[in-house]
């Protein structure tokens, strides 16, 4: 009976040994996780393209996908792109210095999709497919590096030939080439002037006089600087346009009225005044 | 005595109509009255620290219609014929209107017109032709010197009518070229009166030979 306790109760002894040293191993695990994880949380912003065969062009859109928390295998993220923010949601599953995605959108929307994606030396690489398969862009490919949105009044766009890709007109022409007559259809873009990538709209208080030759597209991107500036997400990609390919661009939300400065807001009411006129009387017989 | 409406006259009532009526949409547009509408909307500036300008901006803008007016009746043969009368009171609603209302709130629009000193010059020198011309015509018809007078109120007029050739280059400029809008006002502030005055010249010297 002696030899009986003293082998159960050293073998227990060993059961709880072994029992602590595995608590001891799985709290080292989750610490190291835990701070390698505060690397992938945050802003990734990048290009998001379209990875459809089609002879359409399907122009980039600027992509912020916000991790937002990471417990366990469990993530929260957020996606910020045109104009639509989307919560999103999944799995991440570390293999060494690799991090791997599956996160989910919520579905009820018919362009929710998944991402899947991993994050190796600071670089966030992957794919996004949509839900439903009909659609025409149901694919898409994205490279991300993190960044933070920081608000910088002194932003500018680059130098560029800025010309509003959405709105053109068909004119017809007639040419002679090669000594023939021969008549086709050429589309006429609204183009903006230096204007947009010379004069900071956040930063110079503009008056009437500075105002009154511009042409409507210098008005609107003008003013639509403003608003890139503070981050806003443009549902428009008439707006869009402008922004997405710019490098210091990140989309954070859909409404940043509550940021603007005032020397900003009384702009963007000048630059509207002024947009509207150009709407109604431009190109009209009124004055 | 017969009435003819001949082929022209029937045209030039329908094609001036046409206009007349364009030109009395615009005015509507600033009933009711407001600070900001229309043309207002990049004339805040002025609004705001010239305190005439409105109300000389509304004169114009409500009693230049009655200048048009006159497109009508006054150059109408048969009109002068058997209605003298009718003739002279048009007449006269003209020359007031011009004299008194239009033409010198014209010209105080004229010195704080947008694009600048090229455009302001234009436009004050418009008003002072226009009254000009105008009171021209007024005192040859007093003194009986009926040609003279027909021959100062077509200058007269080719003025008035400035308001809608202005317009029509305005249209037909954006339309061709799509240039930014100072750069055009600039053109049509001269475009709209000098080729009017220029083409009642050559009609009047063609008519004298």
């Amino acid at each position: 009976m002696k030899k009986f306790y003293i082998l159960t109760f050293l073998s227990l002894i060993l059961a709880s040994c072994h029992e602590k040293a595995k608590v001891q191993t799985v709290k080292e695990e989750m610490v190291t996780t835990t701070a390698d994880d505060l690397k992938l949380i945050g802003s990734w912003v990048g290009s998001f393209n379209a990875d459809v065969k089609t002879e359409d062009y399907i122009p980039n859109i600027k992509i912020n996908l916000i991790i937002k928390n990471i417990e366990g295998d469990s993530v929260s993220a957020q996606s910020v792109l045109a104009g639509n923010s989307r919560v999103i949601s999944g799995k991440i599953i570390r293999t060494g210095q690799i991090a791997k995605f599956e996160l989910f959108e919520p579905g009820n929307d018919k362009y929710d999709g998944k991402f899947t994606f991993e994050i190796a030396n600071g670089t966030l690489k992957g794919f996004w497919e949509a839900f439903d398969k009909t659609i025409k862009v149901n694919r898409r490919v994205f490279t991300l590096t993190k960044k933070a949105f920081v608000y910088n009044a002194d932003l500018m766009l680059p130098e560029n030939d800025y010309y509003d890709e959405y709105n053109s007109k068909i004119e017809k022409v007639i040419d002679t080439i090669d000594g023939k007559e021969e008549k086709y259809d050429q589309a006429q873009y609204r183009y903006a002037d230096e204007i947009v990538y010379k004069v900071n709209s956040s930063t110079h208080a503009f008056t009437e006089d500075e105002l009154k030759n511009l042409k409507k597209l210098e008005l609107e991107i003008l003013r639509n600087t403003i608003y890139a500036r503070h981050g806003l997400s443009f549902k428009k990609k008439g707006f869009r346009q402008f922004f997405d390919y710019v490098d210091w661009y990140i989309p954070v939300s859909g409404n940043v009225d509550d940021q603007l400065t005032s020397l900003e807001r009384a702009n963007i009411k000048l630059l509207s005044r002024f947009e509207q006129y150009a709407t109604d009387s431009y190109d009209t017989f009124g004055r | 005595m017969q009435r003819k409406l001949s082929y022209f006259r029937l045209a030039w009532l329908i094609f001036y109509g046409f206009f007349f009526f364009l030109m009395l949409e615009l005015t509507l547009k600033y009933i009711p009255f407001s600070n900001t509408v229309s043309f207002l909307a990049i004339k805040q500036t002025e609004v705001t620290t010239v305190r005439s300008y409105l109300p000389i901006f509304y004169l114009h803008v409500y009693t230049a219609i009655f200048c048009l007016l006159a497109g009508f009746t006054q150059f109408s043969s048969s009109l002068l014929a058997n209605y003298k009368k009718v003739h002279r009171a048009i007449g006269y609603i003209y020359v007031i209107s011009v004299v008194c209302l239009s033409a010198p709130s014209g010209i105080f629009m004229g010195y704080h017109a947008n694009g600048g000193v090229f455009s302001k010059i234009s436009f004050v020198l418009l008003g002072i032709l226009w009254i000009f011309f105008t009171v021209k015509a007024l005192i040859t018809a007093k003194q009986g010197k009926f040609k003279l007078h027909r021959q100062f109120m077509s200058r007269s007029f080719a003025l008035a009518c400035s308001a809608i050739t202005l317009r029509l280059w305005k249209v037909i400029l954006v339309y061709l070229f799509h240039p930014s809008p100072m750069d055009v006002y600039q053109l049509i502030a001269w475009l709209g009166w000098v080729p009017n005055l220029l083409l009642v010249e050559y009609l009047i010297r063609k008519k004298q030979t």
